[in-house]
Order: C-alpha cells, then structure tokens, then sequence
C-alpha cells in the first residue's frame, strides 16, 4: 500500500533531521535571574508596572504553588523538572513596542519569514482580498507588535497584550482574568497565575460580530525559558470572534517548559471560536529534548445560548498535556471540541476535553482523531458530566484511533458521569488500522488501492480539519510538514 | 502506579487487621505453613494498601474507605437447618428449581446434606470444600490458589486471600463435558451482622465444559459483608460458562472478584446478574494466554433505593488472535448508582486482537447517576478495537408508540425496560437460565409477563 507508506514517510518527516524551525534567533534578552521564588514574581510585576492588587494576586498563587505537588495521573513520563533551574522572565530588549513593522528588530522579521508569517504581506494583502488577519505576535515573552489595531478598535474590539491591558482597560482584566481558570486551579495553571509573562487579551463588546480573525504566533526562542502565556477573550452578549493560534519552536537540548493558560468567557448568545495548530519541537531521535507543553485550556459558556468552540491540531511537543475544555453554565449553550492529535518518534500525548454540563438543555460535541506511529504514545483522556440540573444535557463523543506501526500505543480513556436522567450521551471510540472490509469495498467500485486508501484516511481526519478556518488551513499545511489531506491526494 | 503512602488508618482499615489477628489460629490450614504463609503475606498487602478510596484511579466512583465504616466478625457455621423452601425463598422458584449440580454453602460451610457431590464425582469433577482443602492442600490447588491471575494490588482480593474460609475447589477433568450446570449457592446466615470470606477456585482441564453458577441469596441476615473471589483456569479448549446472581440482603456489602485466565481456543462467557446488595461491586480480570481464545463478559444490572453498584472489568490480550464481547445494561431507578469501568489493554505483538465493549444505562429516576469509563490500551496496530457508552432515559417516542396501541404506561414502561436488559440475557446459553433471569427482572419491575 504505497499511500499508507506515503503516510508513514509523511509522520516521520516531522522527526529532528526535517524539523523546519530549529534555529535559534539571537536577539538579546532581559531576563531575570535563574530560580523562582517571591522576589522574581515581585520583579515580573515590577518590570511590567503592575498594579497592586495583579502582584498580590501572583503571590498568593505562588503561595499556593509551594503547596502543592505535581499531578502525575496523566499517561506521560519524563524526568522530573527543576523548577529552580528554569528562567521565569525573558523580554526582547526593544520593550517600548515599534510604532509600526519598519521599527521592529529586523532580526526578529527574518525570524518570523522564516516561521513563514507574511506580516508586511499580510498588511497589503489584506486590503485587496479581504481575508484579513491580525497578528498578535509573541516573541518569547512580551508582545512585540499588533498590527491592524485600528480597524479593530473601529469595531470596538479590544485586542492587545494581557499586560497592555492591565494598564488600559484594568476593569475588564480584574473582572475576569482568573475566573475561568482560577489560581487554585492546577499545578501548572497556579504557577502560571504567579510567573505569567503576557499574551493576548480580546474583548469583543456586546452585539459585535469580529470583523477578522485574530491570531498569535507563539514562538519559544530564550534558551530555557519556560513560557507562561496566559490568554483571557471575553465575548459580550451577542458577540463573535475567531481566534487562531499557532506555534513552533526552535531546535534545543534542553527540555523547554510551557505551560500557558487560555481563558474564555461567553456571554449570553455569544460565541467564541478557538483553533490551535500546535508544531513545537518534539525533540530528536532519542526522544532527547522538545518541548514540555502542560497547558490549561478552558472556556466557560457563561450566558445563555453561548457557544465554545475548541479545534486543535496537535503534531509537535515532546509531550503534550492539553485538556480544553467548556463549563456549560449558560442554559442551551454549546460546546464543541474538535482534535486531531498526531504523535511520532518518542513523542508522548495525553490530551482530550472536558464538558460539564450545568445548565439546561445544554450540548456538546467532541470529534477526536489520533494517529500515533514510532514510538509514540497517544491517549484521550475526555470527561463529559451531567450535574444534578443540566436536564436534557446532550453529549455525542467519537474518538478513533490509528496505529501506524507496532511500537506505538492508542488509548482511550473516557470518563462519562450522567447526574441526570434526561441526559442524553452516546459515546463510542474505535481503534484499528485501515479496515480490510472498507479498503475491499472502495476496491469492489473500482478505484485504485491507493486511492482507496486515500479516500479512507482523507475521511479518518475529514471531520475535524473542516473545522479549522481557511486561513488556518493554508497555515497548518505550512507549519505542519505534513498535511493529513495532501499526504494521500 | 505509585501508590500513596498510607498515612493513617480509618477505623474499619484497623478493624480488617485485628479481625485477622484474632481469627488467624482458628482460620482452616492454620496448621499448614503453605496456608499460613500466604494469609500473613496477603495481610501484609494489604496494611501497606488500606483500604481503596476515590484517589486511587480504580476505585474512583466507589470509596469503600468512605463507605464501610466497620468489619464485621468472621461468618460461623451454626449448622443452620435449611430446607428447600428457604432456598426458594431466596431465589425464586426459577432458580432453586434449575436442574443442576448443587452445591449449597449456608454461612460459609459447604453442607453436603444439601448438594450432590457424588453426581459430580460422578461426571468426572472433583469438588472439595475449601476449608478441607486448605489443611491438606492438593498439587493441584497449590498450582493455581492465587495463581491463576495473580493481582497484587488489590486491597479486597488481599484480604480476602487472609481471611478465606468458605469456597470450593473444583476441578472439571480433561475432556470432561458437564451435562448440567454446576449450580454453586451461596447462603447468608441469620442473626448479628458477620462478614464471609468465600473463596472458590476452578480448574478447567484441556477440553472440559462446564457451566458455573454462583447464587448469592439471603436468609435473612442483616448487614452482611461479603467479600468472593473466583479464580478459573480455562486450559486449552476448555470452555466454560460463569453465571453469577446476586440476590444479596438489601443491606449488604458485596464484593467480588473474579481471576480468570485463558488457555489457546479457550472459551470463557460471563453473565452477571445483580439485583441486591446496597453497595456491590464485580471485578472481573481476564487474560488471554493462549491464540483463538474467546471471552465474552456481559451483564444486567438494576438497582433503586440507596443503592450502588460497580461493574469493574479488565481484560488484557497478551497474545494474537483473541476476541473480547462486553455488553453491560443498567436500569437504575429512585438514587441508585451504577458504574462501568471496563478497560481492554492490548500487549504490544497481540495482532488480530478484535475487542468491542458497550455499556447502556437507563435512568429511570432524576436521583440516578451512571458513571462510565471505557478503557481502551492498545500497543498492537493490527486490531479492532472499539468501545461505546450511552446513558439516557426511556425512548418518549417507543412509550407513545405502545401507548397508542392501548398498553397502560406503567405496563409500556416495563415491557420497555424488559426488552432493554433482554437483549443482554441473549447471550445466557442455557435456555433456562434466561428464562428464570426474564423472570427475575420482571420480578424487579413488579410486573408479570406470562
């Protein structure tokens, strides 16, 4: 079958000797001594001019932080980490933020031409065909720049950097900035609420369709430093947005930590859009190196009729521990997760979603498609409840598995609590490899074995990359050294 | 796993340990240094243990730490007199008057006054009561006691492996096909709460077939716990049929655990029934040792009141060419909870593995939960495997459909619900097995279908 094994050439193409983005950019930093203790969460504050009450909310979450332990329920190994051997802080030195793209450090440009992100282009294309997309890009730590602000504030949308925001719009941030995730929540979002860098702040007023996709570009560059993104949209009564977010890191030795917290709130009728493509490096070989990637990920469908949205592309990461995930407080909101999870070398993945039904006559959806080959392993890990009062909660839950290979593993690990006779949840996952009866049944009707086996996996991942934006779309094929659609066309 | 440390022990945790230190002299093969051995080691397992609560994964949705707040003493024979109306008392007319292999254990004693052990010494099956057993043990026994499928984390089979009395040693000879059912019965006792540790172990030679039931019934005890393991070889082609009922007093403790291990062309087919108990909980573990091997593990669960049943199942393909069936139904009513932990683990090199698991739940009442976790590990690419779970109330649009055809809605219901377990009961062999579990839920629905 010489798609299948296009397939497999494809997977093994994200390996070390192909990773695209392992170079390093030299740009000088401002960091902050190596270690974590109270006087680098008060020097964080201090370096981005915090208010009070945001440097006492980072020490109480560090306080909070020394007591508790690392979570080790996830299906995932690796050494355990020297908190104090990692650098909390690292900015570009150009902190004061360039007026416009000419401004900005042109080593910084080529770096981002090399991610093939046409920033200038983008600005120029953007008014001939009018698929605009504005860029919120991270550069380690502290937003560098945003561009069509403008066009943006003209609807009203507020699209900036966390820490911009704290200065600029301090209500909004104080309001929700831990409401979703709270500094209590976990051991890798409590260290964040103490060490946060920055990231992107959206808010999207009530009525207010987001006349473009908003986007950031994440990218670890530093030597050792972990990243500590933290995310906070807020989508008014009525509102809309999409956001994309994509990755890729550059080749290290060391194990490079990230964990990032992404919030969002839905308001009654509002709906919030999420997409990840998510390419870090997996490390070599060896499984020797890559990125830590222990993210928490969660949107809250706060007023009625709201509805989340999650898609994720997941190909990168030595190991990914990444649970999006909706709390249906809003009656009839929705919430909707939707994966692919491809896993290669040593790579280890443990991911999925929770949705916890609350209100009534609330829905959700998760389509989860994980491919695991080499040595990799791959599990969902999903939980889907029904409180007492979420009466006629509906949950329809797939999640298929394919194996490439026989040194890799597939595991499902769904948890299903239904608190509630009306609930309605049907989940059903399946694991194999290409199915002998589909591939005879394609054959029967006369195509090739090879577009057969086409047909087959194109349909495997169908499901879920339909729900990526199409500007996105183009953009995974770039990242990703493998499109799951075009590696068997 | 790494286990948390025990950091300090509840009174029912301290209570289990004294109960064996006051029973261990007196307890059967007490004598015998193979017995005693392995009782002191299995105590020591489970002090180091303690017992299971909802931080350690398995026990996640049933805390026995939180919910078993004293050990009761050890079940002793009195020599209860019994007749056959108490046993069809306790299960129906159905059942007690199944044609079979009896065996009856009333509190935990095998009474040959109530079994027939010369038709099965007859039939080529040697049974000896454990108690008997344990002072002299056979090769055999030593060969497969708590060997069979050997699980050493497991606080409940620790404790019982100390403090087992009751049981039975079975062992179905080669070739050897059972005409009957080997109906095992198991009996409470009247009086002050007791809890019995029972025992059983089952040696299916190469070729043999045979089904087994285990009964749990009552007489009437109050506040039994009951702890049963089940250890069964299936040897090479042998093919077993392991049927359980229970029908345990409404306040019970019932825990049991079943230790199951395939031979290659094995066929093993589970069926477990469970109506009573207010806190039940079966764990199955099998394992396919041998190619072409089969198992097929399903059951009926319907619960109301308090109570809390938990179906536990784990089934791990070590080698190719196996298939596993599980089909679980649960109907919980009033604030029963019914929980489904099924997980398949397939070893790397097991190909060809074909697995399906399904568990259903109808929610008959607001205060039901169901709670489910289908597990699927899988280390071999050339498989299918698949699980599915679904939980939900009845079908509006099917209850419309009788109701318009002029079926009362209290019937409708019941003809619903019964049609829902029935298609778990189609995989009982044996025709009047079926018909008498029919019977048993129909019972249950307080509804008369003949």
């Amino acid at each position: 079958m010489p798609a299948v094994q296009e397939t497999v050439a494809r997977v093994r193409e994200i390996d070390v000797d192909k990773y695209k983005y392992g170079f390093f950019t030299d740009i000088e930093s401002v960091k902050a001594p190596k270690g974590l203790s109270e006087d680098i969460v008060r020097f964080i504050s201090e370096k981005k001019g915090e208010p009070e009450w945001l440097l006492e909310w980072r020490l109480e979450a560090y306080r909070r932080w020394l007591t508790m332990n690392e979570p080790a329920w996830a299906n995932v190994k690796y050494p355990k980490i020297d908190f104090q051997d990692l650098y909390y802080y690292s900015a570009p030195k150009s902190t004061e933020g360039p007026k416009s793209l000419e401004e900005v450090d042109p080593e910084l440009l080529e770096t981002y031409a090399k991610l093939g992100i046409p920033l200038k282009e983008q600005a120029v294309l953007a008014g001939v065909q009018g698929a605009r997309v504005a860029v919120d890009a991270v550069f380690d730590s502290v937003s560098v720049v945003t561009t069509f602000k403008e066009e943006l504030a003209k609807a009203g949308v507020i699209f900036s950097s966390v820490s911009e925001a704290v200065k600029t719009h301090p209500e909004l941030v104080r309001k929700y900035l831990g409401s979703v995730v709270p500094i209590t929540d976990n051991y890798y979002a409590t260290l964040n609420s103490a060490v946060f860098s920055d990231g992107s702040f959206v808010y999207v007023p009530p009525g207010v369709r987001c006349p473009m996709e908003l986007s950031t570009y994440f990218r670890i560059n530093e030597k050792q430093t972990g990243q500590f993104e933290r995310t906070l949209i807020i989508a008014d009564k009525g509102s809309y947005v999409s956001y994309l977010e994509g990755c890729t890191a550059p080749m290290r030795d060391e194990n490079q930590l990230h964990a990032a917290v992404v919030e969002l709130v839905a308001l009654d009728d509002a709906e919030i859009k999420y997409s990840t493509v998510q390419n870090w490096y997996p490390g070599d070989k060896a499984g020797k190196g890559g990125v830590y990637n222990f993210v928490t990920k969660r949107g809250d469908c706060r007023g009625a009729h709201s509805k989340i949205s999650w898609t994720q592309v997941e190909t990168g990461s030595a190991i990914t521990w990444k649970y999006p995930s909706c709390i249906l407080r809003g009656d009839g909101s929705r919430g909707e997760f939707y994966s692919i999870a491809i896993s290669n070398g040593h790579q280890q993945i443990d991911s999925g979603t929770k949705m916890i039904h609350l209100g009534r006559d609330t829905s959700s959806r998760i389509i989860s498609k994980g491919i695991a080959a080499g040595h990799s392993n791959n599990t969902y890990r999903g939980l889907v409840s029904a409180h007492r009062k979420a009466t006629n909660a509906r949950n329809y839950t797939n999640c298929d598995s394919l194996l490439i290979g026989d040194k890799c593993g597939a595991h499902t690990v769904p948890y299903i609590e239904a608190k509630n006779a009306s609930a309605t949840f049907e989940h059903e996952a399946t694991t194999s490899k290409i199915s002998e009866d589909q591939l005879f049944y394609c054959l029967s009707r006369g195509l090739s074995a090879e577009e057969a086996v086409a047909l087959i996996v194109n349909g495997f991942v169908r499901d879920v990359l339909q729900h990526l934006p199409m500007e996105f779309m183009a953009e995974t094929q770039k990242l990703i050294s493998i499109s799951l659609e075009g590696s068997v066309g | 796993m790494d286990l948390p440390v025990q950091q300090f022990r509840t009174k029912a945790e301290q209570d289990f340990l004294d109960l064996f230190t006051s029973a261990e002299k007196a307890l059967p093969g007490a004598r015998n240094e193979w017995v005693s051995g392995r009782r002191r080691k299995a105590i020591e397992a489970y002090g180091h243990l303690g017992l299971p609560h909802r931080r350690i994964e398995a026990w996640k949705y049933t805390d026995l730490r939180a919910r078993v707040s004293e050990a009761h003493p050890l079940l002793l024979a009195t020599g209860l007199a019994v007749a056959a109306a108490d046993i069809e008392q306790a299960f129906g007319a159905k059942i007690a008057g199944l044609p079979a292999y009896r065996l009856v254990m009333v509190e935990g004693e095998l009474r040959a006054d109530l079994s027939d052990l010369a038709g099965l010494k007859a039939s080529g099956v040697e049974a000896i009561s454990l108690a008997q057993a344990l002072e002299k043990p056979p090769a055999w026994l030593k060969a497969s006691l708590g060997a069979i499928n050997p699980r050493a984390d497991d606080p409940v089979l620790a404790l019982n492996t100390a403090l087992m009395t009751g049981g039975i040693a079975l062992r179905v000879g080669k070739d050897v096909t059972l005409d009957k059912p080997l109906h095992l019965i198991q009996l409470d006792g009247k009086g002050d709460p007791a809890s019995a540790y029972i025992r059983n172990v089952v040696v299916a030679e190469p070729g043999s077939a045979a089904t087994l039931l285990e009964s749990f019934g009552s007489l009437g005890m109050k506040g039994l716990q009951r702890n049963a393991v089940t250890e069964v070889l299936v040897a090479d082609k042998a093919a077993i049929d392991h049927i359980k009922l229970q029908l345990e007093v409404e306040d019970a403790l019932h825990l049991t655990t079943w230790l199951i291990k395939l031979g290659a062309d094995a066929r093993y087919n589970a069926f477990v029934v469970s109506l009573g108990a207010l806190l039940a909980r079966n764990q199955i573990y099998a394992q396919f040792t041998g190619e072409h091997a089969a198992a097929n593990i399903s059951g009926v669960t319907m619960q109301r009141g308090r109570q809390h049943c938990d179906t536990t199942i784990l089934v791990e393909h070590l080698v190719p060419h196996c298939n596993t069936r599980e089909l679980l139904k649960v109907v919980l009513d009033d604030e029963a909870r019914g929980i489904f932990q099924g997980k398949i683990v397939v070893a790397p090199g097991a190909q060809k593995t074909d697995s399906k698991q399904m568990a259903n739940a109808l929610l008959l009442s607001e205060g039901a939960e169901f709670d489910s976790k289908p597990e699927l590990e899988i280390f071999a690419d050339d498989v299918v495997c698949g699980h599915g779970s679904t939980s939900g109330q009845i079908d509006e649009d099917l209850l419309f459909y009788l109701e318009a055809r002029g079926i009362p809605e209290e019937e409708a219901r019941a003809l619903l619900i019964q049609a829902f377990v029935g298609e778990a009961f189609e995989s009982v062999g044996n025709e009047a097995l079926r018909d008498a579990f029919a019977a048993a839920s129909a019972e249950w629905l307080g509804v008369d279908f003949d």
